[in-house]
């Protein structure tokens, strides 16, 4: 006996079709190897899909790609569909399993990895890093703002933490006269910051 | 990963014709005659056991018999029917009643008889023909098992594997209670569900790989 479906079937292939007995009917079709009826009923049921896949994840790339299991398990095992039973009890008992996959395997993800979150990042180059705090960005602008002498001193002795010997050689200047500097350029650099904490 | 719409276009561009399967009572009966076939030829080659006419007397044996019988059966149904997406998962509980009475019958058997001893030489027991009949009963069974779930292991293949292994230890150890005079169920269920675990246990390990190969034919089967 021809099943109900196949009646209406030819009307419906090219039509994206959004009623349960129209995916059957184009279930029976595609079956069949019609690809233009496999694709409707594909559209058709993805906003379906997409409303299961989205009431288990919160995250929407998971739930697409909850999505696209379901449909590659159809694909699959779409000879498992009997065409005198309902097809949208079928459908959902693919996507129950594969929700449930997924949700396993995030589970099993989550209980291995650690997330990174923004401050974790870090990258070679001081430009690529954006999340610089306001102080660090501060102390940059007032050592720029220092005079030649003492900008170079604090930057050899402090921040490269180069010794006086080491420091003298590369700026040609005196361990006396880096001393000065440097306690001269820390004095300048507290004055700076302390202005700039004070106008906030 | 591939766009949704993308991988839609693929799949419809893939829609070659497939068969669908038949009722899964239908694919019961189908491995139920095959069950019956290797029994009888099993009968004729070998004979049934001389005491059998004795041993059905015994409501133990009887019962044993029975219940093991009736696991293979509903195992087989409770898997092709758990194994299809749209009927309840439960399906595969449908053994367990008559599991329980069948164990509860379980003598030691081949466990105690792998081999006897002769006068300086080991000769392999009567365990060792019973094992060929094992083999030869639970062989074709799993493999005709497995060929019709195929699709399962696209969905949710442990449970169903094993209660797949679980309806071949049941007929096999009802055919080799019908043939041999040794108790060889506690081997039976060993060695059958042990093969499904083994199936399982490579599933969990590689991935849906292994399974999924087997399935890849089922498209058009």
């Amino acid at each position: 006996m021809m099943p109900k479906n196949m009646i209406q079937a030819p009307r419906l292939r090219d039509t994206i079709a959004t009623d349960p007995e129209e995916w059957a009917a184009l279930m029976v079709l595609a079956q069949g190897g019609d690809g233009v009826a496999y694709r409707n009923l594909l559209v058709g049921i993805t906003p379906y899909l997409r409303a299961i896949a989205s009431r288990a994840h919160r995250n929407p790339s998971d739930a697409e790609d909850t999505v696209q299991d379901v449909l590659l398990t159809l694909h699959a095992v779409r000879h498992t569909y009997d065409a005198c039973r309902p097809f949208k009890p079928w459908l959902a008992g693919i996507a129950r399993h594969r929700v449930i996959d997924r949700l396993r395997a995030l589970g099993r993800a989550s209980a291995k990895e650690v997330t990174l979150e923004l401050e974790h990042e870090a990258f070679p180059a001081a430009e690529t890093n954006e999340t610089l705090s306001f102080e660090v960005r501060d102390l940059q602008a007032a050592i720029r703002a220092l005079p030649p002498g003492q900008r170079q001193a604090v930057t050899l002795l402090k921040l490269r933490e180069e010794s006086l010997k080491e420091a003298s050689a590369v700026s040609g200047m005196s361990v006396g006269a880096l001393k000065v500097a440097t306690h001269r350029g820390i004095a300048a650099l507290r004055q700076m910051l302390h202005e700039r904490e004070s106008k906030r | 990963m591939t766009d949704t719409s993308d991988l839609i276009e693929s799949l419809a561009a893939d829609a070659r014709p497939v068969r669908a399967i038949r009722p899964p009572l239908v694919r019961t009966a189908g491995w139920l005659a095959l069950a019956a076939a290797i029994l009888l030829l099993l009968v004729v080659e070998h004979g049934l056991r001389p005491d059998l006419a004795e041993q059905l007397r015994k409501p133990s044996f009887l019962a044993g018999c029975m219940a093991s019988a009736a696991t293979g059966v509903l195992a087989a149904v409770g898997c092709l029917l758990g194994s299809l997406p749209d009927r309840s998962c439960r399906w595969l509980l449908l053994p367990l009643p008559t599991l329980l009475v069948w164990v509860s019958t379980i003598g030691y058997g081949c466990l105690t008889n792998w081999v006897s001893m002769d006068v300086g030489a080991l000769r392999m027991g009567e365990a060792v023909r019973c094992f060929a009949t094992v083999l030869a009963v639970s062989v074709p069974l799993s493999i005709a098992m497995f060929a019709m779930l195929r699709h399962a292991a696209r969905l949710s293949p442990r449970l169903v594997t094993m209660t797949a292994g679980l309806a071949v230890a049941a007929m096999t150890s009802t055919a080799l209670s019908l043939l041999h005079q040794i108790d060889a169920t506690v081997m039976i269920l060993a060695w059958n569900l042990g093969a499904a675990a083994l199936l399982v246990a490579l599933e969990g390990a590689l991935g849906r790989s292994v399974l999924s190969r087997l399935a890849r034919g089922s498209s058009l089967g």
